[in-house]
């Protein structure tokens, strides 16, 4: 614990020295005068071990305090009107459609841990309100939010599609509201207005990568928007706003030496360019951009393994990362010189630093437009930093009538060094948060809640050190659990699982298509323990970059697990109508038969019935006799019937189609 | 009835059929006959019975009816019918006084002379507005110096002025605005009238006020009647009707939102910010021409006011290079076609509630290819403002950066500053283009059919006679839209008489007559301001009642459904009760006839 306490205090002070010599500038920018509005543009690029390919569009929009807010420059109306209206301290919505592999995208760096989101819709925001006008703030948020952005966010309105999490969700405090749409799609209707907060649209500077196909193609796409308030509402001045958006893709980069299909290069990592992932090209930057660039990150597994290459090839890495030729070496080549070399300051966790290749978009035009191509010349096989436990869940048992969820966390492999480092410490716990929200009509069991640890069951108070459930009532609000798991560093698997019936639900409440299930959110678990960061030397205070100081930010280390499926009883939605229909039957049946029972003259019945086997032909055997005559040909006997009968019968008959007929003009008198 | 001896099966067919043929049985008398006739009374229990089921029906739907009633509050569909009608019938009369001093022209004119011949050329010259009239009353005062000639000599209105305060040697002055406090000072009574100055000697002018009252100098040889031609025009032209044309902006059309309020989105659009960018001091200018004017009209709406700087927004259609201006010609045919509404992202407000009015006014800076830009009018002529309006949407102003160069200073990225100089011209141009979406004229010169008059502008963008102008207006398409709104719920409330109204609705309704009653009688009694505000809280109640999300929803609740519910019950259940209730009353009715014959026979055997 002592060793690990070291490094982080380290880590801190630099951390405070970055920030000191931020606010230096930002003091300095003061005395010059008013403060403008701002805008950056970035992108981070990132080759995945899976062939794939990372890219991450990050824009940020600043407002300053001022006492005038109705009037903007650069900054979105739009937005600070929703800052202003809603009194927003801090919110961030993001439309994802895919899952973040965390095993072979990684779960450790701050990309992951604040751009990986679970699929659908999720929005959280805080309020800086009072408790009790909360709710109808977040209300009227979530319908001017889904009128912003296409979107159905207003569906999150119902008390029982949001929660309010006290403490295991990241920016804990009191007046938080979280809410998830997870099946909602995510397509280009909620780009554009996304698109239109930012000053030059997808018309110039990075943005014009954003080709939609492209984007849409991709194995995962987040969308995310953050926004923080800061500063003094009450003081007259409106406050301060920074707007972050961010647009992650993962993308399979289609090689073009792929039909080549060499036995050697099959492993090699495919080639890509700008042009040929998006099949556009960076013409010269949004003229409105403080400033524009274009990162290429080689995170630290990737640089360990490049170290290694050159270490066959004889020579020193050290002399390598040094020099500014890096950036066309025996195992890749770039298109493009890059402007600035980054190598993270000896990072805590690993002996490796990741590389980050800075390219300005600034210096190109529209005849010499921006392509950042990427060529590996040999094979290199590596693996991304993983969080220290990987999160996975699933449901457990059959039936519509009751299941279980269980949250397994297993131990990744690239953690080992973390607990080999403390496998001394006799007291050496890890510290997994996990926060859950079930919709009300998954009852769950808080009792039945277990917990193994290495497939041991384990007592639940030994492990779980704090525990915040707020019960699912019916139809008004979800469950909500919170945990504080403390689990020793050597643990390789841990598992937690719950109990829960199934609900049903008015027949009202189903949805359209009820019979595809119904979704349980993702859980979240964090490791507050863990913090992503990446602290780059040489970073230049005057070219002040949003993207990397986000990186040098202390998040917190979290994953999402999957969305759960549900398959609920669902009902026969005719049945409604049949059940009247066939009571009504029933009854009119039992109705009829006892009115006529009543009316029933059992003396004079009999004596007709004896009279009729007196006369001893009915009128159907005379119609058959009649019949059978003629179709033997012959001339049968003039019945017996008589014209006053006929006609009597047809008098009835008449009636009823008069009735009928009337019962049908009234019909459609009642309905002209 | 169990014990009926001779009677067969109810089906008659079958007793006519047998009748005839049945053997005849062995009885002691002889010539009765079972068929036709019975001894004993028929009996009532049966009929009783099935009777009694059927009234317990009939008598049951009343309170089955009742229950599967929905709730309706009962809206007062009378007298929404009767506002309607009342504002149809023409009783929306705004009490005006106009008052007439004539000075300098000795005691030759009569002052009854004078009224009379005023009044006829106003009733000439009054066109008869379908939607609002006016009740005017008009007093003539004839200024001798020492004393006045008056008529009607006991007019309440004309009572402030007092007379030989005003001399043929105050208009003398060349300075207007000096002129204009003067007569403020000296008709600035209590009185909310109307005045209008007619001096002899002196060079000719006709100038109408910031305020109420307008002053005609005319020269010593000109005859009275040519004057009181030129009074009764402005009397009616530009005090009645503030000084619009009939046919440029339909007179109902107020760019006003149902809960009154106006927002004011400015846009600043840089068609392609790679040539140049430009921003501006809108705080400023917010602060030195908006407020005085947003002050200015309180009473009318209230004003909001908000800005935004766009990029990359370029004009929908293109213009073209005249060599003889040097410079791009826009034509007035292709203006449909500049707002680019695919690139424009002007937005409506969030901070503004869901019935504000958005007014956008947009700068529209073009890109170095088609610098300068110049609107031109349908006669040929260059456009002095560069601007258009777009009724009840806004305006768009064209501005030229100057020079027009791609000067090597101009590096992309660079912001530049619209001068403080143009932009306040740009302003004066947006508050004259604000005038014209209220249907005011934005040229400082009424140019009537007798002559012109000198119309003097305020600071705050708005005389005080143009916003009694409005307000009364105001009044009028408030209230005429807030019968139009009633009249369309009540029509649509009675066509579905199955649709849920809650009683929330028909409070709103309530309150909206209430409010526009108000309105009516505040109206007729001459409180402008207050009769605006009641008429504009009664048309945004009747907004409020017709846009309620309860008749929005679904939650209409059909017949067919009822009857689907319902029929598989009642529909065999009715026809066994009514069916049964009729054989049973046809047999009583048989069977008793039968007794009846057997009763006559009866008779005359004994």
């Amino acid at each position: 614990m002592a060793l690990l306490r070291r490094p982080l205090l380290v880590l801190l002070l630099v951390v405070t020295h970055q920030f000191l010599q931020l606010w230096i500038v930002f003091g300095s920018v003061n005395e010059e005068g008013q403060k403008q509005e701002e805008f950056f543009e970035e992108l981070l690029l990132k080759p995945l071990p899976d062939r794939k390919l990372l890219t991450h569009f990050h824009f940020q929009s600043s407002a300053p305090p001022s006492s005038n807010g109705r009037h903007h420059h650069l900054f979105p109306k739009a937005i600070s009107q929703l800052v202003q209206k809603f009194r927003v301290k801090e919110m961030e919505l993001s439309f994802t459609q895919g899952r973040w592999n965390y095993e072979s995208w990684g779960g450790f760096d701050s990309i992951p841990s604040s751009n990986a989101k679970p699929p659908g819709v999720e929005l959280w925001a805080v309020f800086d309100v009072p408790q009790h006008l909360i709710d109808a703030l977040w209300k009227n948020l979530t319908h001017t939010l889904s009128g912003l952005f296409c979107a159905s966010i207003n569906f999150l309105e119902s008390s029982t599609a949001y929660s309010a999490p006290e403490w295991s969700f990241p920016p804990a405090s009191g007046n938080l509201r979280y809410g998830t749409l997870p099946r909602e799609a995510v397509c280009t209707e909620n780009l554009t207005p996304w698109l239109k907060l930012l000053p030059c649209r997808d018309k110039a500077g990075i943005s014009m990568l954003l080709d939609r196909p492209s984007i849409y193609r991709g194995f995962y796409h987040s969308q995310r928007l953050h926004l923080t308030s800061t500063g003094s509402g009450s003081e007259g001045l409106d406050p301060g706003i920074i707007l972050e958006q961010t647009l992650t893709v993962v993308l399979l980069p289609n090689s073009q030496r792929a039909s080549l299909a060499r036995a050697s290069e099959k492993h090699i990592q495919p080639s890509w360019s700008l042009r040929s992932i998006f099949g556009k090209e960076v013409s010269g930057k949004c003229v409105l951009a403080e400033n524009s660039n274009v990162y290429l990150l080689l995170d630290r597994g990737l640089v360990a393994e490049l170290k290694q290459l050159h270490k066959e090839d004889e020579e020193s890495a050290e002399k390598v990362l040094a020099s500014e030729n890096y950036w066309t070496n025996p195992i890749f080549e770039l298109s493009a010189k890059p402007d600035r070399i980054f190598i993270e300051e000896s990072s805590l966790l690993s002996k490796n630093s990741s590389i980050l290749y800075k390219f300005e978009v600034e210096k190109y035009s529209e005849s010499e437009p921006f392509d950042l191509g990427l060529t590996w010349k040999i094979p290199v096989v590596w693996l991304c930093q993983q969080a220290p436990l990987h999160a996975s869940r699933f449901l457990m048992g059959s039936g519509n009538e009751r299941g279980a969820i269980a949250i397994s966390l297993k131990s990744t492999q690239s953690c080992e060094g973390f607990t080999g480092a403390n496998f001394d410490d006799e007291r050496c716990e890890l510290r997994v948060d996990v926060f859950q929200v079930v919709p009300w009509y998954v009852k769950v069991y808080f009792h039945s809640l277990q917990v193994f640890v290495d497939q041991q069951p384990k007592a639940v108070s030994d492990i779980i050190e704090k525990i915040h459930v707020s019960p699912s009532k019916d139809k008004v609000s979800p469950g909500v659990m919170e945990l504080v798991l403390k689990l020793p560093c050597s643990v390789s698997s841990a598992a937690l699982t719950i109990e829960f019936d199934k609900g049903f639900l008015h027949i009202d409440e189903y949805p359209p298509d009820a019979n595809q299930g119904f979704d349980i959110p993702s859980a979240i678990v964090s490791f507050p323990n863990f913090h992503a960061s990446m602290v780059f030397l040489e970073n230049d205070s005057l070219n002040k970059s949003p993207l990397l100081s986000k990186f040098q930010e202390k998040s917190p280390v979290m994953s999402y697990t999957e969305v759960l499926l549900v398959p609920l009883t669902t009902p026969d939605f005719s049945m409604p109508y049949n059940v009247i229909t066939i009571t009504c039957t029933v009854f009119a049946l039992y109705f009829g038969s006892l009115l006529n029972a009543l009316r029933r003259r059992v003396a004079e019945e009999e004596r007709f019935l004896k009279d009729k086997a007196a006369k001893k032909s009915g009128r159907l055997p005379l119609l058959l006799s009649k019949l059978s005559a003629k179709l033997r040909g012959r001339h049968s006997e003039p019945p017996h019937s008589t014209p006053g009968s006929s006609s009597l019968v047809n008098s009835k008959l008449v009636f009823k189609v008069i009735l009928v007929a009337g019962l049908a003009v009234c019909w459609q008198y009642y309905f002209s | 009835m169990a014990e009926i001896s001779e009677a067969h099966d109810s089906d008659s067919s079958k007793l006519h059929e047998s009748g005839s043929e049945a053997p005849p049985r062995p009885d002691s008398e002889p010539d009765f006959d079972p068929k036709l006739m019975r001894k004993t009374k028929p009996g009532l229990k049966r009929l009783f019975l099935t009777f009694s089921v059927l009234f317990s029906f009939l008598l049951g739907f009343p309170f089955l009816w009742k229950s599967v009633e929905i709730y309706r509050s009962p809206l007062p569909f009378r007298e929404i019918d009767s506002l309607s009608t009342q504002l149809r019938s023409d009783n929306l009369h705004f009490p005006l006084h106009f008052h007439a001093l004539f000075v300098g022209f000795g005691p030759d004119p009569d002052p009854d002379q004078l009224r009379r011949s005023i009044l006829s050329e106003i009733t000439k010259l009054t066109s008869q507005n379908p939607k609002c009239s006016n009740n005017y009353t008009l007093s003539v005062t004839v200024d001798l110096g020492s004393r006045c000639l008056r008529s009607p000599t006991s007019s309440p209105h004309s009572s402030s002025y007092q007379c030989g305060s005003i001399s043929a040697t105050d208009f003398v002055q060349n300075d207007d605005v000096a002129v204009d406090e003067r007569l403020a000072s000296v008709f600035g009574g209590k009185t909310k009238e109307y005045s209008v100055a007619v001096v002899k000697g002196g060079s000719e002018r006709a100038v109408v006020g910031k305020h109420r009252h307008a002053w005609m100098v005319v020269g010593d040889g000109s005859e009275v009647e040519v004057a009181v031609v030129k009074v009764a025009e402005l009397l009616v032209k530009v005090f009645i009707n503030g000084g619009r044309d009939e046919g440029s902006i339909r007179n109902e059309f107020m760019p006003v939102g149902a809960d009154g309020k106006i927002v004011l989105s400015f846009n600043l659009l840089n068609a392609d910010p790679l040539d140049w960018v430009y921003d501006w001091d809108f705080e400023k200018i917010d602060d030195t021409l908006l407020a005085p004017m947003i002050e200015a009209l309180a009473p009318v709406a209230n004003i909001s006011v908000e800005s935004q700087v766009l990029y990359h927004t370029p004009k929908a259609s293109f213009s073209y290079w005249n060599q003889k201006l040097e410079s791009y010609v826009f034509s007035t045919k292709d203006l449909p076609f500049f707002v680019n509404s695919n690139e424009w992202h002007l937005d409506t407000s969030i901070a503004a509630g869901g019935r504000s009015k958005i007014l956008q006014f947009a700068v529209y800076v073009p890109s170095a290819k088609e610098c300068p830009l110049l609107l031109q009018l349908p006669n040929g002529e260059i456009s002095k403002t560069n601007g258009f309006i777009s009724p009840m949407w806004g305006g768009v102003i064209v501005w030229n950066p100057r020079g027009c160069l791609k000067d090597s200073e101009f590096e992309p990225g660079a912001k530049n500053i619209i001068p403080i100089q143009d932009l306040e011209n740009m302003f004066e141009v947006f508050i004259g283009q604000f005038r014209q979406l209220f249907g005011f004229k934005s040229v400082n010169v009424y140019a009537g059919a007798s002559g012109d008059w000198d119309l003097l502008p305020s600071e705050r963008g708005f005389t005080k006679w143009e916003l009694e102008v409005l307000s009364r207006q105001q009044t009028c398409f408030n209230l005429h839209s807030c019968a139009t709104t009633l009249g369309s719920l009540s029509r649509l409330v009675q066509s579905l008489p199955r649709m849920i109204i809650m009683d929330e609705i028909g409070k709103q309704v309530k309150f909206s007559l209430e409010a526009a009653k108000l309105a009516l009688s505040n109206a007729s009694s001459g409180v402008y301001e207050s009769s605006a505000a009641s008429s504009s809280q009664a048309r945004s109640l009747a907004e409020d009642a017709f846009f309620h999300p309860s008749i929005m929803s679904v939650s209409y609740y059909s017949f067919e459904h009822c009857f689907a519910v319902y029929s598989p019950f009642f529909l065999p259940v009715s026809m066994h009760v009514v069916l049964a209730a009729l054989r049973e009353f046809r047999r009583y009715k048989q069977e008793k006839a039968k007794y009846l014959v057997w009763k006559a026979k009866a008779n005359t055997a004994s």
